[in-house]
Order: structure tokens, then sequence, then C-alpha cells
């Protein structure tokens, strides 16, 4: 009952003020003890086997009846679309897929869309999607089910899925036979990539809004004709008719993930028409018989982490998670020698069409939204998954050590002379955010709370800045790149946040609190990036907790080695240099065989050309990564900065503050 | 009054008038957690529309407002749309102009109390004892706290008639401190009938007008009630209809609307068997009610003021219908006990308390209700952890005071057997 009704007079504990000296200690215990946790997940008893939550989906319970000729007009079809091609290398043929559409009596529409592109003087660019609805029999029309299929133009230097929309045609003229459906079936070929995708999503939810077109960077249009709201949605990317394996993919938007178990079904599914089928599916090949199962599990999560944290998604089914559909993309590698070809090449096809008819099969049984199962998650394997409950403790214990080093830096700050005040009585203020300003008498001494607020502001408007500045009327009109563009403001805003520290000197005591706030604001935003995005809030925590943990504003051995590499570590954490090492170390990947000075080069580049991305993906999609990294950790950066570097005022009256935290620590209250 | 006290309402109102004109405020006005379904703007507007039309508002389930204030602010909301903020940003500006003098006079009475008391004080307690700079920065921390206090400041802004009922509380504050028996009466008759919670402040309003006779107090007590008969039929004559009744007193008391917010009532309720809802019902009205406000005033019967500080501050966490400026403003009372600060152990859990899991409810929300990946536990458990909190904060100013009662008769270093002596609970 201590807690709440602590008996002793005074306020200062024995355990704090031994905890304060080993600060460094606890907090890096509690880091270990994080990414201990993390990898232990990995074990089989640590992570859980997958199962169908959502008993309406009863995956399996029907035969499927897609037969051999659906796989006929499926070759067809390719071969039509292949001569079609030919006539149009860099368009989609618009007219060929209507007209397919149409002769299989879908309710065919075509929707327009322009993106006014900003950068270099600004372009407009048209695109145009087909989309074709089957309507339910059974119901009237108030949900849909979406299936996509993306279509690439001859010259694209993606990888050619041209078999994805006869595959998906094929697919409709089988279900336009069936009176069986409880929900409108959309048919959509996009073109462009992403692109037409969120226009089309955003087409179709808010088409009949008014945009307000200075601003609105793609103008979606609207649509002719809808179907209700859309429960679930299919991605379909086909490179052949014949298939080696199929790659579920459901990194979304920000990281966003579809149920569970969407997931579960496909996997079921694909299981029982035979085709090899999982979560970063890999070609068959010999596996490496050195690697235990635990590796394999922690490169698999580590693996989707990493795809998750850029929050860019992997397919066009993840922009569907922003309108709180669940999707997931099926894409279907194509089969690399004819040597293993068991069946005979006409009926190649048969198992994903049946495949496909299973899903949607499921999903028309869906008497209500996805909803049981999982949002989040990590696969582990393809049958083994971890729940939230289970890796949200790894990122806890990591923001930990920032509310632990907070509690035990502030519980120790060097208060003098102040007879009034005490800590417990200085939070009182500080939680009502009050801007108080230094008393004016020389005997009484308070934390500089105006100041260090005023200074947390400056950080904070340089990040806003980031965000608007490169998308301000009078930049945008410099014939520039979006490349040079973003980088340069980028730049010169993080040089203005490099020299900030060397300008403004903090009153003494300043650092010490702007400290305390530093690890408060870091601690927050970890938790609620990680929140919303587990493995990018995941990933920063094991990159920065560290430094953060190893930061002092001690004015004693400023000149340490110790701290000195503590302002090197800062520096190279800058989010510019991180983005640019990031970048680097996948250039070195992917090419080994260049020397490192055009490696170097290349990834400068490469960078600059990833700030503009996600400048514009955060414009047009709504990728919070760019603003996350502007608005969050380039002012906590800065802050960071001025810590490492410790600047501080040469103060005459400065010898009787300097009674330091960690030797002394707090006698103050009991020596009154 | 000194020229900084102006500064301070000045640099209050910039403020507000700032944030008042982006497009934060029409955000925060549709937050859960700030705008309720008793205060929210919106609602006022539907109440005051209906009224006009000759509807009776209360028909519906969406107007919880009192009657007075509806047709008080109809004349405005119709004619003046355009200055409503302005009108808000003034009220809130009263709030604080009336904190401030309360809390100049609140010190003035400690110190007069003091200087008669002084002798039996122990040696070393003059940092417990109100000093003569207090009476300047007391009350300047009551004003900054309540102007820039980022929840009273969103609360403002977002227009909720948490605006309203601040001024009505600081009133009856004001009253309470200066000794005015009647408007004191009248304010808190008003207060009760429109949002029913405090009732409770009639304990410290009956330890200071009838302090040793029992026969004041029941005096005052049937004043009390007659007066909330009084504002009841002032009500009654708007509409002419005691429909009012179920629509404010009722809508409150039987927690119709589930909206979640930052309390304790929603999760339950949407979660409780539907045959045990009168019982939980009577529970949980209970528990923002008397169950504290006995134990409570027989403790604090000497301090009338902190007995009304923290009853108002368990209403804030208790009552059905929370939002955060119920919070902000029992926040800018707690400078009043300055001298208490010390004995506080927990302030900085609980200021990080509120910092994360304030800043956790904007993002379970979005991933609850936009994202739909998250649900209703996961709010929830932000909330139960921001009234968790406010209880430690609540808790926390409660013994401090009484630790700093006992170290003022008795001294702040007591030695047994060369130990520190600690208190006992017994």
């Amino acid at each position: 009952m201590g807690l709440l009704s602590d008996p002793s007079i005074s306020t200062q504990s024995k355990l704090v003020d031994g905890l304060a000296r080993h600060v460094r200690l606890v907090c890096y215990a509690l880091y270990v003890a994080g990414v201990a946790w993390f990898f232990c997940l990995a074990l089989p008893e640590f992570n859980h086997g997958t199962y169908l939550s959502e008993n309406a989906l009863s995956p399996g319970l029907v035969y499927p009846e897609i037969r051999i000729d659906a796989n006929r007009l499926a070759i067809q079809l390719l071969e039509e679309l292949h001569r079609e091609r030919k006539d149009h290398l860099s368009t989609t043929p618009h007219a060929w897929i209507a007209a397919k559409m149409n002769e299989f009596g879908l309710e065919t529409h075509t929707h327009n869309y322009t993106l006014r592109y900003p950068f270099g003087g600004g372009k407009e660019y048209h695109g145009k999607n087909i989309y074709g609805i089957l309507r339910a029999p059974r119901i009237a029309s108030t949900e849909g089910i979406v299936f996509a299929a993306p279509y690439r133009a001859a010259s694209s230097v993606h990888t050619d899925i041209s078999a994805s929309v006869p595959l998906l045609l094929a697919f409709a003229d089988f279900a336009r036979r069936k009176n069986y459906w409880a929900k409108d079936l959309i048919f959509l070929v996009t073109e462009q990539e992403q692109l037409g995708m969120q226009a089309w999503l955003e087409a179709y939810h808010d088409g009949d809004r008014d945009l307000d077109v200075s601003k609105a960077y793609l103008r979606p249009g609207n649509l002719p004709a809808r179907a209700g709201s859309l429960q679930a949605a299919l991605n379909i990317e086909v490179q052949d008719l014949e298939i080696d394996h199929v790659d579920v993919r459901i990194e979304g938007l920000n990281g966003k993930l579809p149920n569970l178990d969407m997931f579960n079904l496909v996997q079921r599914i694909m299981a029982r028409e035979g085709i090899a089928s999982g979560y970063k599916q890999a070609p068959r090949k010999k596996r490496r018989h050195s690697q235990s199962p635990f590796e394999q599990n922690l490169r698999q999560m580590l693996t989707m982490l990493a795809s998750q944290s850029s929050g860019v998604p992997n397919g066009n089914h993840g922009l569907f998670h922003r309108y709180r559909i669940d999707a997931l993309t099926i894409a279907a590698n194509r089969r690399a020698t004819h040597a293993t070809l068991k069946g005979s090449p006409g009926s190649a096809a048969v198992p994903l069409l049946k495949a496909i008819e299973g899903i949607a099969r499921s999903l028309n049984n869906l008497l209500e939204r996805f909803h049981q199962s999982f949002f989040f998650y990590v696969i582990v394997n393809n049958d083994r998954y971890i729940s939230i409950g289970d890796y949200m403790p790894a990122l806890v214990a990591l923001v930990a050590c920032a509310f632990v080093k907070a509690y035990l830096t502030w519980s120790t700050l060097p208060v003098t002379n102040a007879e009034q005040e005490t800590p417990a009585g200085l939070v009182r203020e500080q939680e009502q955010e009050e801007e108080l300003e230094p008393d004016s008498e020389p005997d009484k001494f308070e934390l500089p709370y105006g100041s260090v607020l005023i200074y947390l502001t400056a950080t904070l408007l340089i990040g806003f800045l980031c965000n608007v500045l490169p998308l301000q009327q009078y930049f945008l009109e410099i014939p520039m790149g979006a490349a040079p563009l973003t980088t340069s403001v980028l730049s010169f805003l993080s040089l203005i946040g490099f020299i900030l520290p060397f300008v403004v000197v903090l009153p003494p005591g300043g650092l010490e609190l702007l400290h305390v706030a530093f690890l408060l604001i870091y601690g927050c935003a970890l938790i609620v990036i990680g929140l919303l995005n587990f493995a990018l809030g995941f990933f920063a925590a094991v990159l920065t907790v560290p430094l953060v943990i190893s930061l002092e504003t001690k004015e004693e051995n400023s000149r340490s080695t110790l701290r000195n590499s503590v302002r090197l570590a800062t520096l190279v954490m800058n989010p510019m240099m991180v983005i640019y090492v990031i970048v680097l170390a996948m250039t070195f990947y992917q090419f080994p065989e260049l020397s490192l000075q055009k490696i170097m080069l290349r990834a400068a580049t490469a960078a600059m050309d990833a700030s503009a991305y996600g400048l514009i993906d955060s414009v047009i999609y709504g990728n919070w990564l760019y603003f996350v990294i502007c608005t969050i950790f380039l002012p906590l950066w800065i802050i960071c900065w001025t810590l490492a570097l410790s600047k501080r005022r040469d103060y005459a009256d400065y010898l009787d503050f300097d009674e330091s935290p960690s030797t002394s620590p707090q006698p103050k209250v009991k020596t009154n | 009054m000194d020229p900084k006290f102006f500064k301070l309402l000045l640099l209050g109102g910039a403020v507000r008038f700032y944030f008042c004109r982006t497009p934060l405020a029409a955000m925060i006005g549709n937050r859960v957690e700030f705008a309720t379904p008793l205060n929210s703007h919106k609602r006022m507007q539907e109440g005051i529309f209906l009224l006009q039309s000759g509807i009776d508002p209360y028909q519906g389930d969406l107007v919880h407002e009192s009657p007075l204030i509806l047709s008080a602010l109809s004349g405005l909301f119709k004619n003046y749309p355009q200055f409503l903020p302005v009108f808000y940003i003034i009220l809130d500006i009263f709030t604080a102009a009336l904190l401030y003098t309360m809390s100049r006079r609140f010190v003035k009475q400690k110190q007069d109390q003091q200087n008669v008391e002084r002798k039996e004080y122990a040696k070393d307690t003059e940092e417990l004892q109100f000093s003569c700079l207090d009476k300047l920065d007391i009350p300047e921390l009551v004003i900054v706290a309540y102007l820039f206090n980022p929840l009273t400041v969103m609360s403002c802004i977002g227009m909720t008639s948490t605006v309203i009922s601040n001024l009505f509380l600081a009133f009856f504050l004001y009253c309470l401190v200066k000794g005015l028996l009647l408007p004191c009466l009248l304010v808190l008759a008003f207060e009760t009938v429109r949002s029913f919670y405090p009732i409770v402040l009639i304990a410290p309003l009956l330890l200071v007008f009838s302090r040793s006779s029992i026969r004041r107090g029941v005096v005052i007590s049937l004043l009390f009630i007659v007066s909330c008969l009084i504002v009841a039929a002032a009500n009654f004559f708007v509409l002419n209809s005691w429909n009012f009744l179920d629509g404010t007193l009722g809508f409150i008391f039987y927690f119709r609307d589930l909206q979640p917010n930052i309390g304790l009532f929603w999760y339950f309720f949407t979660e409780m068997f539907e045959h045990f809802r009168t019982m939980f019902l009577i529970t949980f009205q209970l528990n923002a009610t008397v169950l504290y406000l006995v134990p409570l005033s027989i403790k604090l019967r000497k301090e009338p003021l902190l007995l009304a500080t923290v009853l108002v501050a368990l209403m804030a966490v208790f009552r059905a219908y929370p939002s955060l400026g119920d919070v902000g403003f029992y926040l800018a009372l707690l400078p009043l006990w300055k001298r208490c600060w010390k004995f506080m152990a927990h302030g900085f859990v609980v200021f990080t308390f509120f910092l994360v899991t304030l800043s956790m409810m904007g993002a379970l929300w979005h991933l609850w209700i936009y994202a739909g990946s998250a649900n209703a536990n996961f709010y929830f458990g932000a909330t139960l952890a921001f009234s968790t909190g406010q209880i430690f904060l609540i808790t926390d100013l409660l013994f401090a005071h009484v630790k700093r009662e006992f170290c003022l008769f008795n001294g702040q270093k007591i030695l047994i057997d060369g130990e520190e002596a600690r208190i006992v609970l017994k």
C-alpha cells in the first residue's frame, strides 16, 4: 500500500537514490531484455499456430466447380491480349478489356483520373481504369468484393504480369454463370501501378465530394456505378499461367495488415489446391540445412518488419487498408523451367483458378466485415504468428528505458538554493504547461521552463517547415526536380538544427530540464509510432535507445572520449544520415561489383530520390513516413544533438549551481 | 491588480484566439475527449435551433443543455454566430480572472490564519507556511495554470459548454472564499440542476457558512433546496414543460448515451448484462457523488476549499460524461496548495501518465474508429490509465495535505532512535 499512501515524511526515497546512481545499468538491462524478448519470439514456444477464427468463412466447404474450360478461356484470352499488347506498347488496351467484360455480361464502366504532379514546373498525367460489376442475384448491391488485376504496359520496367487480366476475366466469366453470389463482385483492371488503384479507391469512396482543386494532387473524378460497401479485396498478380509458387503479400499502407483470418483463408485454400504458397515464398530450391528453424523464423520476422517499416504497400492491396477493407495480393510467379512440368500445359492455371474460386466463395459467405482474429501480428512462419500482446512487451521494454531514465534524471535534478521549490512542486508547474519565467530574485533559482519550452517549440517549427516548405508555390515554381528540391530543403533545415545549439545556449538548469523533456517526448513518440506501425517504432527504438541511454549533460568530463563518441553517434543518427546509410547498404547488396566511390555516389542520388518519393507518397497516398521523420524524428534529433553537445553559459554565479546530480544525489530536502 | 495579471489575461485570450482560427478548432470540437454528449457545441446548436423553431428540444435524444442556457444564448447563436468563439474566449478569461481574485483572497485568509496560529508551529517549518511572496505567486500560478493549460485551451476553442460550467464553478469558489452566501447558493443550485454532480459541493458550502451551528446548516440546506426548485421552475417557464428534467438530469443519471469518453462509465455499461444495469447505475452514481463525500468532509472540515478542490477533481474523474476541460479546471486549482507540494511524491509519475495516455488516446482512437484494426478495449485501456493517473494525483494531494498539517505542528525532522520517523496510519 506504500505506493499511494507512503507514510514517510521525506519524499526522497532510498530506492530512487540507489537506482539513480545506476541509471544506465538499469536502462541497458531493460534494453537487453526488450531485444532478447524479441529474439525469443522466434522460438516455437513463444508463438502460436494460426487458426481460422471466423466460422462464416468455412474454407473448403464446397467443391470447386471451375473446370478446364475456364483455363482454356484464360489461355485464349492471354493469346489475344498478347496480340493487343503489340499495338499498345505503352498504353493499356482499354477497348479490348472493356469489350471482353461486356461480352461476359458484366456491367462495365471506365474511370478517368488525373494526377497533377507538383514538381518541376508541374505536369498532368491522365489514367483510365476499367471495372465490371457482377450484380449479386441475392442482395441489393449493399456489399461488394473486389477482384483486381493491375495491368502493366509492355514498355514497363517491372516484371510482366500480363497473365493477371486473362485470369481475372476467365474467373469473371465463370462467376457470372453462378447464382449464389450474396455480394456484388467487382472486377477491376487498374493501370499505372498503385496510382490507378489509389484513384479508383478515392473515387469509389469520396468521388462525390467536392475537392479543393487547387490543393488536390490526385483528382480521382467520380465513378458511374458502385457496389455497396466493400468487404474484402483480392489483388491478383500473375506472371504466367504456368506457375511455380504463390507469394502472398499482405503489408499495406503505413504498415497496416489485413485480418489474419484472410491470410489464413488464402493459405488453406492454396494448400488444398496443391499450390506452394506462403508469406515471402521463395522459389523452391534446396534449402541450406545449416539454417535452424529459429534462424528461419527470425529471418522471416525481420523481413516482414523491414517491409512494413517504410509504410509503403508492397502491392495494390495495401491501399484498400486505408478504407478499412481487408485485402491482400496473391502474386503467382512463373515457373522457371519446364523440366519439372507435371500437368499438361492445357490445364496449368486450373489450380489457381480453383483457388480464386474458393477464396471468392469463402468471402461470399462473410456475414460481417472481418473482425474476429488479429489485425496486429507478425508472421513467423506460414502457419505460425505472434500476436500484439506477445510482441508489444519488446517495444514497451525499450520505451521504458526512456521513461525510467527520465524519472531518475528528474528526481536527481540539481535544484539549488531553492528553499521553497521542491521537485514534486515543480512537476505540478510543468504539468500545467506553465510558461514560468525565472524569478528575478538572485537567491532563488528555478528551472527555466520558459526557455526550454521555447526551444522545444523552435525545433518543432523546424520539423513543421520540412513538411510545408517543399510544397510551397514559390519553391515549386523553381525549375528543379523533386529530388534535389526536397533534399536541399531538408538538408538546409537540418543544418539549421545542427547550428541551433551553437547559437542558442540555454540558461543554467535548462539542459537538464531539456533532457527530461526530451526523454518524455521521445518515449511518447515511440509508443505512438509503435502502436500505429509497430515495425517502424521498433526499429527506431532498437536503433536509437542505446544512444539515448548514453546521453548525459553533466558538466564534468564533457571532453572525455565517451562523450565525444556519443556526439559522433548523434551526428550519424541524423534522420538524413540514417536514410543515406540504409540506402547505401541496400545499394551495396544490390550492386556489389561496383567500386565504393560509385556506390556512395549512387546511394546519394538514390537517397535523394527516396526523400522525394517519401514526400510524394505522403501527399498522394497518405503515407506517414515522411511526416513522422520530419515532424518527430528531426526535432528529436535536434534536441538530442543539443544535449550531446551540452553547451553551457559561462555564468559567474555558476559555481553554486554545479552540484552534480549523481555524486551527491539530492540531499536538499533533508538538509533543510 | 498588477499589470502582469492583465498581460497574462490578454496573452491567454490571444492564444485561444489564434487556435480557434486554425483547423484544430473544428477537430477538437469533434473529439470525444473534449466534446461529450453533454457539452458538445453541435448539440448546443441543435438545441437552440429546435428551441427557436418552437420544438421541444428534449423530445429527441440529442440535446442535454438546460433550457435557461439555451434561451440565454439563442440570440447570440442566431444573430452573431461569427462572434461565438470570441464569446467563449471571453467567458474563459472571466473564469481565469475569477480564479485569480479567488486565490488572492484565499492566500490572504491563510496568512491571517497563520498569524494567529504561528506560535504553535514547529521551528523549521517556514517553507510549509505561506510566505509574503505567495500573495503574488500563487494567484499568478493559478491563472497561468488555467490560461495556458492545453486542456482548457482546447476545451475553449472546441466551444464546449464545459467553458460555461467552469465559469460557474469558478464563480462558486469565488463566492465561497468571499463568504457571499446567496450568490453561492444560487450558482450552485443552477449548476446542480444543469449537470447534477456539483450537488456534492454543498458540503464545503455548509462547512464555510455554518461552521458551528447545526440550525444554520439546516436552514442553508433548505435554502439550497428552495433555490434548486426556483432554478428548476425558471427552466420550466422557458418551455412550459418538465421534459428538460429527463433531458438533462435524467440523461446524466441513467447514462443513456454510451458514446466513448475519458470516463469509466461507457465501457462498463456496454459490456454489462442488461438486467444488472440498475444496480450498477446506482453504484457508479454513488461512487461519483456521496461515496467520498462524508469521509472527506469529516477529514477536511477545517479546509473547505481543499474539500471543494478534491470534490471537483473527483467529479471530473467519476462523472458520467467527463471531458478534458473538467480536468483542466481542477488542475488549475492545484497551485493553491503549493505549500503541500513538498510532500507530493508522484507528481512526475502523474505527469508522465497524463502525457503518455493522452497521446495514446489519439493513436488508439484512430486505430479503432478509422483503421478498424484496434477495438474498444485498446481505447478504454488508455482512458483507464488516465483515470488512474488522476486518482494518483488526488490521493497524493490529500496525503500531502495531511503530512503538511502534521509537520507544521511537529516539525519536519523527527528522529526516533536516530532514524527518520515514519507516520503510521492507524
